[in-house]
């Protein structure tokens, strides 16, 4: 049952990534890449965040899948004369926070609406705890997704000669 | 605007140690500079990181044989370009235009500067490539906007919608990309057009509150406005954080809240609208 789950949510990220892609006007030779490295990355997340892996904290494993996302994107790249971030950024944008993101901002505008005391309080925990795990978890992407990059600096930047 | 160019003959730096080739001095710094701020400017335009504009323009200043200081700003590009060894100096400024992110553009223009440095090829070939790339971008809007749809409905699916969820959310999204593409091409303020789509998207997606036919209505309505969440420049803004662009890094992220709290005010008013609680 778990593998099935897996294999649904690589299929999901992977069309997402691929739909991002087009969103954001990838070359269409990397649509297939883009996709494959969604899938890999966003299973190895959904894997980690498992009772059966320690039910791992999503910031943590975010980063861990970011690092992987970008080690895959920076070894593609070369391979369809892309730039990394044309893979990099439509796969990782799955594992962008959205949710976590406009909840912090509906939490601050009810935190105007708000006339009692509790109601402020419970909004603006709201407002400030999803606002700091949207953060969080973006800085674990980045980081994690740029590190590659900047190991493989001259392969990461060679990728369209 | 500011420009300084003092022409000198070209034979002046043609002495024994000079490393440069004839061909390199064929240009002036004027003519160089002009071309490679618009360059610059397209890259950054096409949602390109600062690290790349700065390689780029590097890599294809040293194959002209000049020099190059580029100072990279949200909405401006300032670059000076000098010859080594003569007074033959520019710079110019010029404004960033609203572009839609194309990662297309972004690997033909990093291509284009590769195709510079390795073939040492002349500017005006440069110039006349640059422009062919720049008017050959183009997609298939409804393609894209299927692709879009499909995407935010997956991503309704990872979140643990349902089936008719995904539906609801695939209808949502096509409604609201393709009232963001109209809109952003009668060139409609992008927090305007934010604002709306989020609202009309959000409404699509809390019908499942009024007609319950899924069993995940919550994450339908949740999901509906993912596909606005302006994820590159979040991200951007994290990388040239990373490389010290601390400006254009704070510009991003600014952009990215400004426009993420545009698309909470249109779902937080559509919810209201719908009866439908956020926490």
């Amino acid at each position: 049952m778990i593998i099935l789950d897996i294999l649904k949510d690589a299929i999901f990220a992977a069309i997402a990534a691929i739909g991002f892609g087009a969103i954001s006007r990838i070359p269409r030779r990397a649509y297939l890449w883009c996709g494959l490295i969604a899938a890999i990355g966003h299973s190895i997340r959904f894997i980690l965040m498992q009772p059966l892996a320690g039910s791992m904290n999503i910031i943590v494993a975010t980063g861990i899948a970011a690092l992987v996302i970008g080690t895959l994107a920076v070894f593609v790249a070369p391979l369809a004369r892309t730039p990394a971030e044309a893979y990099l950024f439509p796969s990782l944008l799955p594992m962008i926070p959205g949710i976590y993101a406009y909840k912090s901002f509906g939490g601050a505008m009810m935190c105007i609406l708000g006339n009692t005391q509790d109601r402020f309080d419970y909004y603006f925990y709201q407002f400030s705890q999803n606002g700091f795990i949207c953060v969080s978890i973006i800085m674990a992407m980045v980081v994690g997704a740029t590190l590659p990059i900047f190991i493989f600096k001259s392969r990461a930047f060679r990728a369209t000669r | 605007m500011t420009s300084t160019t003092i022409p000198e003959p070209y034979e002046s730096v043609l002495h024994s140690d000079d490393p440069l080739r004839p061909a390199d001095i064929e240009c002036s710094s004027k003519e160089v500079c002009l071309f490679l701020t618009e360059y610059a400017e397209r890259l950054l335009g096409s949602g390109a990181t600062c690290m790349r504009i700065e390689k780029n323009i590097n890599r294809m200043a040293a194959t002209f044989g000049k020099k190059v200081e580029i100072t990279i700003m949200p909405r401006h590009v300032h670059m000076t370009v000098w010859h080594p060894g003569i007074d033959d100096i520019y710079t110019y400024i010029t404004s960033v235009k609203a572009a839609p992110i194309s990662f297309s553009l972004n690997t033909k223009l990093s291509s284009l500067s590769w195709t510079v440095a390795d073939h040492n090829l002349s500017l005006h070939e440069a110039e006349r490539r640059f422009h062919k790339i720049i008017n050959s971008d183009y997609e298939n809007p409804w393609f894209t906007l299927l692709l879009a749809s499909l995407a935010n409905a997956c991503f309704c699916g990872i979140f643990g919608g349902d089936l008719i969820a995904m539906i609801i959310v695939f209808v949502a999204t096509a409604a609201g990309f393709n009232l963001k593409q109209v809109l952003l091409s009668r060139h409609v303020d992008a927090r305007v057009v934010f604002f709306i789509c989020a609202f009309v998207s959000a409404v699509i997606g809390a019908t499942d509150y009024v007609f319950p036919v899924s069993s995940t209505p919550a994450i339908a309505v949740g999901t509906s406005v993912l596909y606005l969440v302006p994820g590159i420049p979040f991200l951007n803004s994290f990388n040239d954080l990373l490389y010290k662009h601390y400006i254009c890094s704070y510009c991003r992220l600014m952009d990215a809240i400004v426009l993420t709290g545009c698309l909470s005010i249109g779902l937080c008013l559509a919810m209201k609208l719908m009866n439908v609680s956020l926490f």
